[in-house]
C-alpha cells in the first residue's frame, strides 16, 4: 500500500525538496546581503527573521539564533524605529526560549506604538510555549485558524490541541491543513506531516509507531533536508529493530551540527555493535550540547536534559537542566521531564 | 511592487509568485517583440524554478470596444500561448552547482529545450522564437512608501533585488500576424501541472496571474478598508481574459472603492464617479495592452488605456518596457488624472536599467559578502578602545606602517602590510561614545562597496571587539578576498586576545 493509501489522504503536489531548499537558502543569504546594504529597509529585517525561523525549524541550523540576535542588534544600530527593533528583539528572544526577555521586549514594542497584530501573535506563541492561559490561547487559535485557513495558523492550533490531549481533533486539524493546501511550497506540508508524526509517535499516550513512521516518511519525501524528521524517524526505526535504516537516515543529517543527530547515531551504532564509533559519536553529541547550552541555555535545556538522562549518562545534570527548563516554561511536558529525570537521578 | 507577494498564499512559496510582466519591441531588432514575466521576488543567487508549475505567457488580439466613460477593450477567444516547464535539479558532473533544464512550448506546438541561467538562451530551428529563463536583476522600480494612506517618495524598495524571469523574444509578423489587428493583450500565469492518474483534487486552477501592474497590491487590496476581505487570492484564481461573471460585480465594486481612495490621496478629486466606474471597468479586464504597429517606449506604458478613457484614439504602442517607471505613471493617473502636480518617486530607475540585447533584463545583482570576527577580552572596553580606536593606530601585527592624511571624517590611512602590500582606507564615521568607527576601502583590495566597522562593546566583566567587513567581490574570486579579509581579522583580533589575556 502506498503512503497515501496508508494515511488515507491524497497528498498535495509540491516543488521538489532540493529546489525548495536551494531557493530558501539562497533567498535568505541574499536577504542578508540586502540588509547589510540598507538595514533600515521596510520589511526586510522582518523577512529575514521569518527565514531564520525556517532555518531553525527545518535544517536545525542553530546558528540562526545568533544571527537573529545580530539582526536585532544591527537593526537597532541602523536607527530603525524602536517598535520595529523591539519586535525583532522579541522574536529573537522567543526563538531562543528566552520568554521573559521576549515579553519585556513586547512591552517595549507596545510602548513605542508597535502595531497590535504582530505583538498579539508573538504573545500568543509565547503563552502557548509556556503553557500559560491555555484556555484563552485555544479560543484565539481556533478563531485565527478559522478566519485565515492558512496552514501556518492550523499548525499551532493542532499542536495546542495535541498538548491538551485532544488527539483526534488535532489529527483532523492537521489533515484539514493538508487537504486544503493550495500552494507548492513543500515546507509547510513537511511541517504538517512532521507534526502528525509527533502526534501519533510521541504525544498520544498509546504510541502508534507505524502510523507515525508513515508521517515522518512523508515529511521527508517532501523535504529530505528536514533534520528533525530524520531524527524522529530514526528513533522509530531503531526501536523496531532496523538500525541500519536508522543509520542511513542519520548520516546525511550529521553535517547540520545538531547534537541530537550525533546522539541518535551513537545509539544506533551501539545497537549495531560498533561501540568505539558510538562512543566517539556520543562524545560529539555531548560537546555539541555543551556548546549550545553555553550560548543558548534556555533553548536547549530540555533536549540536553533528555540526552544526559539517557546516553549522556549524567543524571544529575539532566535533572538540573530539566528544572531550568521547567522554571522557564512550566508546561505539562516540562513537568514530566523533571519527574523522569529526578527519578533516574534518584536511581543512581 | 508590481505584483510582488500579492496574496497570503503566495508568501508560502515565492517561486509561484508572478511579480511583473513586460511587453516591448526588441531593442536589438525592431521586427521582434519581447514578452517577459518575472517570478520569485527577492530571489537568491542560486534560485531555480518550481518543477511542478506551468508558467505561461498568453496573448490575445484585442479591439477597442468603447471610448470615454464607455471605455472597453474586447479580447478575442483565440490564444497565442507560450508555456514553460522546468525539471528537477540535475547534479553537475564536475560537482559544481546543479543544473535545471526547461522546455518552452510555442504557440505552434514547437518545443524549445534550454538550460536555466544560460544567457544565450535557445531558439526554434527557424529562429522565430527565442527563450531565456533564469536569474536577473529585478527591473521593477518601487520608489514610494504607499502603506497606511501615506504617499511618500522613497529609495527603490527593490534595490539590489533579483528575480527569476522568462523572456520570450519572437518574430512579430510570424507569431502575431498583426495584419489582422495590431492591438494585443497579454497576461502571465502560473498553474499547477496536471498529476498523472490524479482524481479531481483540491488544487487551485491557478496560483497567480498578472496583467497590468499593481492590480492586486494597489487596487484590489487597499489599506483604506482594513476590515474588507482580502480578495487577492480569489482574484489570482480567476481565469485571465474571463473573470467569472458572478464575481465581476464584487471585483468592480472593490476597484471603484479603491480608485476613489487613490483619487483623493492628494486631498482633491480629479475623477468623476462615472470616470472612476469606467476606469474600474478597464482595470477589471486585466491584461497588459500593447500595439505592435505603434512605438512602445519607456513613457508609453498605459497610454492606450489612458487615451481611451479620455475619449481619444491612442497614439503609442503602450506595453511596458523594462525602464518604464510604471508606478509613477500609475500614480499620476489614478491620483490626479495626469493633471499635475507631477508625482515623482524617490528613485529614477531600477537597480540596473534594461539591456539593449537579449535577454534584455540586466544580469543579477551581486551579493554583498560579509566577513565578521569577534573576540571577547578580559579588559574594560575603554582600555581596549584606547588601543584600537585611533584610526591610525599601530596595534595590528600584520601592519608595518600607517600614514594618515587629513583629519576627521574623510581622513585617509595608507597601510603598508608586513609583506609589502599597500591598502588605502577612508574614515567614514567615528563614534568614540559608542566605541565604533566605520571606514571604506579606497585601493588595495579588489572589491567594490568595501566597508569595514570596528567596534568595542561591554560584555560581562570585559568587552567584545567586533570587526566586520562587507564588500562586493570585484575582479577576483570571492574566496581570495574573503581569505585576505578573514586573515587580517583573525590575526588582528587574535593579537588582542594574547595581549589582554596576558595582562589579566
Amino acid at each position: 500500500m502506498t503512503a497515501e493509501g496508508a494515511l488515507g489522504l491524497e497528498f498535495p503536489q509540491a516543488t521538489d525538496g532540493a529546489i525548495a531548499l536551494n531557493n530558501h537558502m539562497s533567498a535568505r543569504q541574499h536577504a542578508w546581503s540586502r540588509f547589510w546594504q540598507a538595514p533600515e529597509r521596510p520589511g526586510l529585517a522582518e523577512y529575514i527573521a521569518e527565514q531564520e525561523g525556517m532555518a531553525l525549524e527545518f535544517y536545525s541550523d542553530f546558528q540562526a539564533l545568533d544571527r537573529l540576535d545580530a539582526l536585532a542588534g544591527q537593526l537597532a544600530a541602523s536607527g530603525a524605529a524602536a517598535s520595529r527593533v523591539a519586535l525583532i528583539r522579541a522574536q529573537a528572544a522567543s526563538a531562543a526560549h528566552r520568554f521573559a526577555q521576549a515579553r519585556q521586549h513586547l512591552t517595549e514594542a507596545r510602548a513605542c506604538g508597535a502595531e497590535t497584530a504582530p505583538v498579539a501573535r508573538l504573545v500568543l506563541g509565547i503563552d502557548q510555549a509556556c503553557g500559560a492561559h491555555l484556555d484563552e490561547v485555544l479560543v484565539q487559535r481556533r478563531a485565527i485558524a478559522a478566519a485565515t485557513n492558512k496552514v501556518e495558523d492550523q499548525i499551532p492550533l493542532g499542536a495546542l490541541l495535541a498538548d491538551l490531549g485532544e488527539y483526534d481533533e488535532a489529527d483532523a486539524v492537521y489533515r484539514r491543513a493538508l487537504s486544503s493546501y493550495q500552494d507548492v511550497s513543500p515546507f509547510a506540508l513537511a511541517w504538517v506531516c512532521f507534526q502528525l508524526g509527533v502526534l501519533w509517535g510521541e504525544t498520544a499516550p498509546t504510541g502508534q509507531s507505524i502510523r507515525a513512521m508513515r508521517w515522518y516518511e512523508r515529511a521527508l519525501a517532501y523535504l529530505p533536508c528536514y533534520v528533525k524528521a530524520r531524527v524522529h524517524l530514526s528513533e522509530l526505526y531503531q526501536a523496531c529493530g532496523r538500525p541500519v535504516l536508522a543509520r542511513s537516515l542519520l548520516l546525511p543529517a550529521l553535517p547540520s551540527g545538531d547534537p541530537e543527530v550525533a546522539w541518535r547515531l551513537g545509539d544506533v551504532l551501539n545497537q549495531l555493535g560498533e561501540s568505539s564509533e558510538a562512543e566517539a559519536m556520543l562524545a560529539t553529541a555531548q560537546a555539541g550540547f555543551e556548546h549550545l547550552l553555553a550560548a543558548h541555555l534556555l533553548a536547549f535545556a530540555d533536549h540536553a536534559a533528555e540526552f544526559y538522562a539517557g546516553s549522556g549518562n549524567d543524571a544529575g545534570k539532566a535533572s538540573a537542566l530539566a528544572r531550568i527548563n521547567l522554571a522557564n516554561r512550566p508546561t505539562r511536558r516540562a513537568r514530566a521531564l523533571v519527574e523522569s529525570t529526578a527519578h533516574s537521578d534518584s536511581r543512581k | 511592487m508590481a505584483d510582488h507577494i500579492d496574496g497570503p498564499r503566495s508568501i508560502g512559496d515565492p517561486s509561484i509568485d508572478l511579480t511583473d510582466l513586460f511587453a516591448f519591441t526588441s531593442p536589438e531588432n525592431p521586427a521582434r517583440t519581447v514578452l517577459a514575466a518575472d517570478v520569485f521576488p527577492s530571489a537568491g543567487v542560486s534560485a531555480m524554478f518550481s518543477n511542478v508549475v506551468n508558467h505561461a505567457i498568453v496573448v490575445r488580439r484585442v479591439s477597442v470596444a468603447g471610448l470615454g466613460d464607455g471605455a472597453a477593450f474586447k479580447a478575442d477567444d483565440a490564444e497565442i500561448r507560450f508555456s514553460c516547464r522546468f525539471s528537477t535539479l540535475e547534479a553537475a558532473p564536475d560537482g559544481s552547482a546543479p543544473v535545471q533544464r526547461g522546455t518552452l512550448t510555442c504557440p505552434d506546438g514547437q518545443v524549445v529545450r534550454f538550460v536555466v541561467h544560460d544567457e544565450a538562451g535557445a531558439a526554434t530551428p527557424d529562429g522565430a522564437v527565442r527563450v531565456y529563463a533564469g536569474l536577473r536583476s529585478d527591473p521593477f522600480n518601487l520608489p514610494w512608501l504607499l502603506g497606511g494612506g501615506e504617499m511618500k517618495p522613497f529609495a527603490n524598495l527593490l534595490e539590489h533585488d533579483n528575480v527569476l524571469c522568462i523572456v520570450v523574444d519572437f518574430d512579430t509578423v510570424h507569431v502575431l500576424a498583426p495584419a489582422r489587428g495590431s492591438l494585443f493583450g497579454v497576461i502571465a500565469e502560473t498553474t499547477p501541472l496536471p498529476r498523472p492518474g490524479s482524481f479531481v483534487g483540491h488544487e487551485p486552477p491557478r496560483y497567480d496571474w498578472i496583467g497590468k501592474p499593481e492590480q492586486t497590491n494597489m487596487r484590489l487590496n487597499t489599506s483604506a478598508f482594513p476590515d474588507a476581505p482580502d480578495l487577492r487570492d480569489l482574484w489570482n484564481q480567476q481565469t485571465p481574459f474571463a473573470v467569472a461573471p458572478d464575481l465581476r460585480p464584487l471585483f468592480h465594486e472593490r476597484l471603484v472603492d479603491s480608485l476613489t481612495v487613490w483619487d483623493q490621496r492628494d486631498g482633491k478629486r480629479d475623477w468623476t464617479d462615472a470616470a472612476i466606474k469606467a476606469s474600474a471597468n478597464v482595470f477589471l479586464d486585466d491584461f497588459l495592452l500593447f500595439d505592435v504597429a505603434k512605438p512602445i517606449t519607456d513613457s508609453s506604458h498605459f497610454e492606450i488605456e489612458r487615451s481611451t478613457l479620455n475619449g481619444t484614439a491612442y497614439q503609442t504602442g503602450g506595453g511596458r518596457t523594462l525602464d518604464a517607471n510604471c508606478i509613477d505613471i500609475l500614480l499620476n493617473w489614478t491620483v490626479n488624472r495626469d493633471q499635475g502636480p507631477v508625482l515623482k518617486g524617490g528613485a529614477a530607475g531600477p537597480t540596473q536599467p534594461g539591456m539593449k540585447r537579449f535577454p534584455y533584463l540586466a544580469p543579477p545583482n551581486r551579493q554583498m559578502q560579509v566577513v565578521a570576527e569577534t573576540v571577547d577580552l578580559p579588559a574594560p572596553p575603554d582600555q581596549v578602545w584606547a588601543l584600537v580606536g585611533p584610526f591610525g593606530g599601530m596595534w595590528h601585527p600584520l601592519i608595518a606602517k600607517v600614514v594618515l592624511t587629513g583629519t576627521g571624517t574623510g581622513q585617509l590611512r595608507s597601510i603598508e602590510t608586513v609583506d609589502g602590500k599597500q591598502i588605502i582606507e577612508r574614515l567614514e564615521a567615528m563614534d568614540d561614545a559608542l566605541r565604533s568607527y566605520r571606514y571604506g576601502g579606497v585601493t588595495g583590495i579588489q572589491a567594490s562597496d568595501y566597508t569595514g566597522t570596528l567596534s568595542v562593546s561591554p560584555s560581562g566583566a570585559g568587552c567584545s571587539v567586533q570587526w566586520r567587513v562587507q564588500y562586493l567581490a570585484d575582479g577576483q574570486p570571492d574566496i581570495i578576498i574573503k581569505t585576505i579579509v578573514s586573515t587580517l581579522q583573525k590575526v588582528g583580533l587574535g593579537s588582542l586576545k594574547k595581549r589582554f589575556d596576558a595582562a589579566k
